[in-house]
């Protein structure tokens, strides 16, 4: 085998690419696995998650330099002292927004895997076949029984702990022990089934923190520093998981600072021969071989890979010639919720620093619901605690008294936020501009993309219904928010280049293989036809372990 | 989401994310005789009790290091402009200038500044309300991208040394393990943990 040859290239280390990277190792195949960004290596770079609170010289705040630096990442909560380093430099790597776009990402070895949610639920049949039923976007190539057996595959080793909950629209899975709800959140969940004749739940968020030691993994310590790397390695990401495992067969070969400018295409044999990387730091191009090739760039990357990997026989890029590569983008709108005072449970508060709190699954548009003026569904994340010092003490300003007052905790607020699907619309869509360049002198994306009347009418109830719940659940001074989302800020971008029954109107096929390339699979967000309005992680994990599984057998059978 | 329930994000969200569109400069002008009244001003806001207070938490030179860092151009301003403008209404309250105070005379002339900058944020509000209205009005007839975020007038700067006094001692070592509590690696959770009135909360 040559210095350049591979059976696979990994495009991507983040949850997509550390699961291709794992899969395709552990059946045998010599792996190539590339990172645009630096390396970042498990635990011993986690700088900041070893600090003390207070060895923060802003103490979590961020700088007017910083400000200016990262205009993007200050659009929302990202911005924090302690994760700036994570995020890519955004004067070297700009986009182009036709209408507003917060785009957050990760150029680093893991990419968003060591930053994300780990908020992590199965797909039902109810969102596989939302599609055909609706009529927006097309029909996925595939149902629930089909992924099943890979949600039990990737929960198992990823470890999610969750609650059998025996709800048909939200399937239970292979989970460790559940993140337990405290006293109020109990209380509060037996409130809303009474109110709503046990057809609303708020149950245990199921999440890739480990609640036990798992596949040689500590357990998660609770301290919920996980946006800037375990040092317990509690909750699955690449480095704490995926690239272990990959790297163990020593089948796995690692190229940070590797920015994958095309897929090479042999238009007479319709695939794919390899791709082209620059070296971000000298800015060489190389060249590397390889049977297959998985596209986990990030949706958005992975489609402006495919852009930039024209031919003179796919001018507007490779799975360009169904006309729906870039369109349909979606992802989850939020940044709405409510509160609401909880009185009582005073001799009680909590010990330890959940990594997540609680969900009230879906309601809307399920058999039995009301008829609403809007289609598809969300679901809330949320939380009950004690108030700390950032409270205001009446009577008390300053002074002994006033220091004494915010020495005790203050009473239990619980609130939650919302979690919208978006529908897939073609006109929803990223193009390459080329009159923009990166640091690297390639063309940039342009985003043109924003929520439509479904998602701002599905706004409405999502605030109205959660204030309605807290209610039920005995809430008091029920505040509602909504500041109102640019498409992006969900981190849930999806689609762009679709799956699909039909190369007239998708990108990929219902094995994730690009119709014009059968050897090129593409198996992160990018790939998705609808977006449900649960978290996609593990559905992407789900399917990339199953286009795996595919790529390696139909190699074996010489068909691609 | 139980972040934004607990301490922390209040009063550093409303205040560090206003808009920031102009860089600060290198140097607020803080000596090392304003970063000692900045103390001696934390401390009587959080003085020391059966626990240190803001002076042992060196909440003066956190703030110096917030405001040359974190503010904005406007904000700086209003904020240099008010430690002279407290040693004013210092000297006139007690003829005397504050570090030359005592506690009571100290603690007397912040409760007055409470009341003040009260009034001052409230009047702001009545008197950006139009400004922000219009810029709003003009942002709607702009492109979104040519929009740009209404930076209204700086709160009262007693307000700011107050905001960072709380997030300064809060955030602090002394802050979060002698007066309230803290533990750095839980290892576990309790949602149903025993409190009894007089224990310390937790620091995050």
């Amino acid at each position: 085998m040559a210095d350049n040859t591979y059976d696979a290239i990994v495009i991507g280390s983040g949850i997509s690419g550390g699961w291709a990277a794992k899969e395709l190792c552990e059946k045998g195949l010599k792996v190539l696995m590339l990172e645009r960004g630096a390396e970042h290596k498990h635990i011993e770079d986690y700088n900041t998650a070893k600090k003390m609170p207070w060895e923060f010289e802003h103490r979590g705040n961020t700088t007017l330099q910083q400000k200016k630096d990262y205009p993007v990442i200050h659009r929302g909560w990202a911005a924090s002292e302690r994760v700036m380093d994570a995020w890519a430099n955004e004067k070297d790597a700009p986009y182009t927004e036709v209408k507003p776009f917060t785009w957050w990402r990760v150029y680093r070895m893991g990419g968003r895997s060591v930053l994300w949610g780990r908020h992590s639920y199965r797909w039902s049949d109810l969102d596989f076949e939302a599609n055909a039923k609706d009529g927006f976007g097309v029909d996925w190539p595939i149902r629930y029984k089909n992924i099943a057996p890979w949600y039990d595959h990737v929960e198992k080793f990823a470890g999610i702990s969750g609650s059998l909950e025996g709800l048909p629209y939200l399937p239970d899975g292979q989970f460790l022990p559940p993140v337990p709800l405290n006293l109020v959140e109990k209380d509060v969940a037996a409130k809303i089934k009474k109110f709503y004749k046990g057809e609303r739940h708020l149950i245990n968020s199921r999440v890739a923190n480990l609640t036990v030691p798992h596949n040689e993994r500590t357990n998660c310590q609770f301290r919920n520093r996980c946006w800037e790397g375990c040092p317990f390695g509690g909750y699955f990401s690449t480095q704490s998981s995926t690239l272990p495992a990959a790297m163990k067969t020593n089948n796995l070969t690692v190229r940070p600072l590797s920015l994958v400018t095309k897929i090479l295409y042999d238009k007479d044999k319709k695939k794919a021969t390899g791709v082209e990387v620059m070296d971000t730091i000298d800015h060489k191009t190389y060249e590397y071989k390889a049977k297959i090739v998985f596209v986990c760039a990030s949706a958005l990357n992975s489609t402006w890979l495919l852009f930039n990997s024209a031919t003179d026989i796919w001018p507007g890029g490779l799975g360009s010639s169904s006309g729906e590569l870039g369109h349909n983008v979606m992802d989850h709108h939020y940044n709405l919720g409510a509160s609401g005072d909880i009185e009582g449970y005073e001799d009680k508060t909590e010990y330890g620093r959940r990594p997540a709190g609680f969900y009230i699954t879906r309601f809307a548009n399920i058999p039995g619901d009301k008829k609403r003026n809007f289609v598809r569904g969300f679901g809330y994340q949320g939380g009950a605690g004690r108030q700390g010092w950032g409270r205001t003490v009446a009577e008390l300003n300053i002074g002994s008294a006033f220091k004494e007052a915010l020495t005790e905790p203050g009473s239990w607020r619980i609130g939650a936020g919302g979690f919208g699907e978006i529908l897939p619309y073609h006109e929803n869509k990223i193009s390459l501009d080329h009159t923009v360049k990166d640091k690297w002198g390639l063309p940039v994306l342009s985003m043109d993309a924003e929520l439509k009347e479904n998602e701002l009418k599905m706004r409405k109830d999502i605030k109205e219904e959660l204030a309605a719940m807290l209610d039920a659940g005995g809430a008091k001074n029920i505040q509602t928010h909504d500041s109102g989302h640019a498409m992006g800020h969900g981190i849930h971008e999806m689609g762009t280049a679709r799956m699909g029954l039909d190369p007239k109107t998708s990108v990929l096929n219902g094995n994730n293989q690009v119709w014009d390339a059968l050897n090129v699979f593409v198996t992160d967000g990018a790939c998705m036809t609808s977006s449900s309005c649960v978290n996609p992680s593990l559905t992407y994990m789900a399917l990339t372990a199953r286009a795996a599984d595919f790529a390696v057998s139909e190699l074996k059978k010489g068909n691609i | 989401m139980v972040a934004v329930l607990t301490g922390g994000a209040v009063i550093g969200g409303e205040l560090f994310l206003s808009g920031c569109k102009t860089g600060a400069k290198a140097d607020a002008g803080f000596s090392a005789s304003t970063v000692s009244l900045l103390d001696e001003v934390s401390e009587t806001i959080i003085p020391a009790t059966t626990t240190p207070g803001a002076k042992a938490a060196q909440v003066g030179e956190f703030m110096k290091v917030m405001v040359t860092d974190c503010y904005t151009e406007k904000q700086q301003a209003a904020f240099m402009k008010g430690i002279e403008a407290l040693d004013e209404a210092c000297n006139k309250m007690h003829g005397k200038s504050f570090m030359e105070c005592s506690a009571d005379q100290r603690h007397d002339l912040l409760i007055s500044l409470e009341k003040e900058a009260k009034e001052f944020n409230e009047k702001r509000n009545e008197t950006d309300k139009p400004l922000r209205e219009e810029h709003e009005k003009k942002n709607s007839t702009l492109a979104w991208k040519d929009q740009t975020e209404f930076e209204g007038s700086p709160n009262h700067y007693y307000t700011m040394m107050k905001q960072l006094t709380l997030l300064g001692f809060f955030t602090s070592k002394t802050g979060m393990t002698e007066t309230l509590r803290h533990i750095a690696v839980p290892g576990k959770y309790d949602g149903a943990f025993p409190y009894a009135k007089g224990d310390k909360a937790w620091a995050e």
